[in-house]
């Protein structure tokens, strides 16, 4: 299997391809309509000199754009997460469940969280696809 | 109780707890003196005026009180939120005091959101967005059952949507809470039964909940101990006050344990019986509580067993299984014992509504922390139909 540098362009394609691949994902996330940006937040010790941003977009089962993008494409997102690096390591590497680190304030979101409450099976299979994509880390493993 | 080898939680609950007849007067003082604040702004319903809750602890802060905004109805909005909040910078405030249920709380923790940071609430709706602490807020409920004196979510309506938002914020959690039995002496026994039945279902919902953890567990297991000896007390007696406490303290150590590791089937199917049939909160979780445990009862039995020996309802010998079904039995009679309502139709709900509400429940977030997996809605269907 390939494995990719995470938070990079190929990264997010492998991602995306995961997803649209997926029948469970397409059935969960049938009712699910609009974009979530994510952004990392730099952590320089751990070989992200810069904040990253990335741009997802999803429909109805399907999804759309996956960018690197800059940080105003990435405040247009209908739900806007961010965190730190080491949060996200996490929860790709299925160390950390994502609504537990809402909860807990270990990442954050911004926008309609009922929506985001009702839909949590959505989330919890996109980032159950992630897990699937091999990544290398920027801190090496 | 077993626990993941790969334990690993966050335990949260950084409100201080006053607790004492009388103590929402003889108290609230020094708790504001100990935040550093001189000048409150107390946030309350009308109905709190009228019953005179309102004139002792007015009183009780002589010329500490600023001024009061009284104009919270029963499900707050942005607006008002918006009003309160003009009204306690008008005023210099550098506190809020909420008297009341979880209308009046959750308008006062919004409020110190926009006293602290200003701007428009709609640019906080999401989760852990703020960095730092936001205004001191001081709780006195009238109620005993949201737990919402303690839990740092607020619930708002938001007219230009149509709909109510959700703020969760741990910077927001209120500072103190001042647990006053005195002021929940006259709530009548049908709200007594349901708001205590809320707590019920908090407290086995999050003991059960894939969620949970050690601390919540021990919140939720002594919550259950006091409110099934205690609770029935106050149905016969509303004047125990010796009761009255134990079960306010029993929704607030409730409130913890699902503030932290959540809730599950019941409070989906509440919550979507609430917005189709309007049906209460309280009264929809006591109703689908003990039907959903019997539900989950395959997944649960370890739980439930720990819930049986909290209710005393524990025989010596008997498998996990049997103690398991114990508490499910136990909470169903506790619910007739104390004269809360049994079916969801004597609340006008309908086949048409159930079935309606089954699909709505799927999409609840609570459903995913239910210790049994909901395979689809039929399953939902089955049990409001064994409780309709």
């Amino acid at each position: 299997m390939t494995a990719y540098n995470a938070f990079t362009q190929e990264w997010m394609d492998a991602w995306k391809e995961k997803i649209n691949s997926s029948k469970e994902y397409k059935e969960i996330a049938k009712e699910w309509e609009g974009s979530v940006s994510i952004t990392v937040n730099a952590d320089p010790s751990k070989n992200v000199p810069e904040p990253v941003y990335m741009f997802t977009d999803y429909w109805h089962g399907d999804a759309l754009d996956f960018l690197i993008c800059d940080e105003a494409k990435a405040q247009t997102a209908k739900f806007i997460m961010i965190g730190d690096y080491a949060r996200w390591k996490q929860v790709a590497k299925k160390e950390l469940d994502p609504t537990k680190a809402l909860m807990q304030g270990k990442l954050k979101l911004k926008g309609d969280l009922t929506y985001v409450v009702r839909m949590v099976k959505t989330i919890n299979k996109v980032v159950d696809l992630l897990t699937e994509v091999q990544t290398i880390f920027p801190d090496g493993d | 109780m077993a626990y993941d080898q790969d334990l690993s939680f966050v335990y949260f609950g950084p409100t201080k707890i006053v607790f004492g007849n009388g103590s929402s007067t003889s108290e609230l003082d020094s708790e504001m003196s100990a935040l550093g604040c001189s000048r409150a702004v107390i946030v309350t319903d009308p109905g709190i005026i009228k019953v005179g809750i309102l004139e002792k602890i007015i009183k009780a802060l002589g010329n500490k009180c600023v001024g009061v905004f009284s104009d919270v109805p029963q499900d707050s909005g942005m607006d008002v939120v918006d009003r309160a909040a003009a009204f306690a910078r008008e005023k210099g405030a550098d506190i809020i005091i909420s008297v009341g249920g979880g209308s009046a709380i959750d308008t006062a923790k919004c409020m110190c959101i926009l006293l602290t940071e200003g701007g428009s609430l709609a640019d906080f709706e999401g989760i852990q967005l703020l960095t730092r602490p936001q205004m001191p807020h001081i709780v006195i409920p009238t109620t005993a059952g949201t737990g919402s004196e303690v839990t740092w979510a607020a619930v708002i309506y938001d007219k230009s949507k149509g709909q109510k938002i959700l703020i969760v914020e741990s910077y927001n959690a209120p500072r103190a809470a001042i647990l006053d039995p005195v002021l929940t002496a006259k709530l009548p026994p049908l709200l007594t039964a349901s708001t205590g039945m809320d707590a019920m279902t908090h407290a086995v919902e999050a003991i059960s909940s894939i969620q949970r953890e050690p601390i919540a567990d021990a919140m939720g297991l002594h919550a259950i101990r006091l409110l099934y000896k205690h609770l029935p007390q106050c149905i016969q007696n509303g004047s125990d006050l010796a009761a009255r406490g134990q079960v306010q303290l029993a929704a607030t150590m409730a409130g913890w344990s699902f503030g932290n590791a959540m809730i599950g089937i019941v409070h989906a199917m509440a919550h979507s019986i609430g917005a189709v049939a309007h049906v209460p909160h309280g009264v929809a979780n006591g109703i689908l509580l003990p039907h959903c445990m019997e539900f989950n009862l395959p997944d649960a039995e370890d739980y439930y067993a720990e819930i049986a020996q909290a209710m005393g309802v524990y025989e010596k010998g008997s498998s996990t299984k049997q103690a398991a079904e114990a508490a499910v039995k136990a909470v169903f009679d506790f619910t007739k014992k104390i004269g809360h309502p049994q079916k969801l139709s004597e609340f006008g709900v309908t086949e048409e509504n159930i079935i309606k509400a089954a699909d709505m429940s799927m999409s609840d977030g609570s459903i995913v922390n239910n210790p049994r997996m909901v395979a689809d809605s039929g399953e939902v269907l089955a049990i409001y139909r064994k409780a309709l």
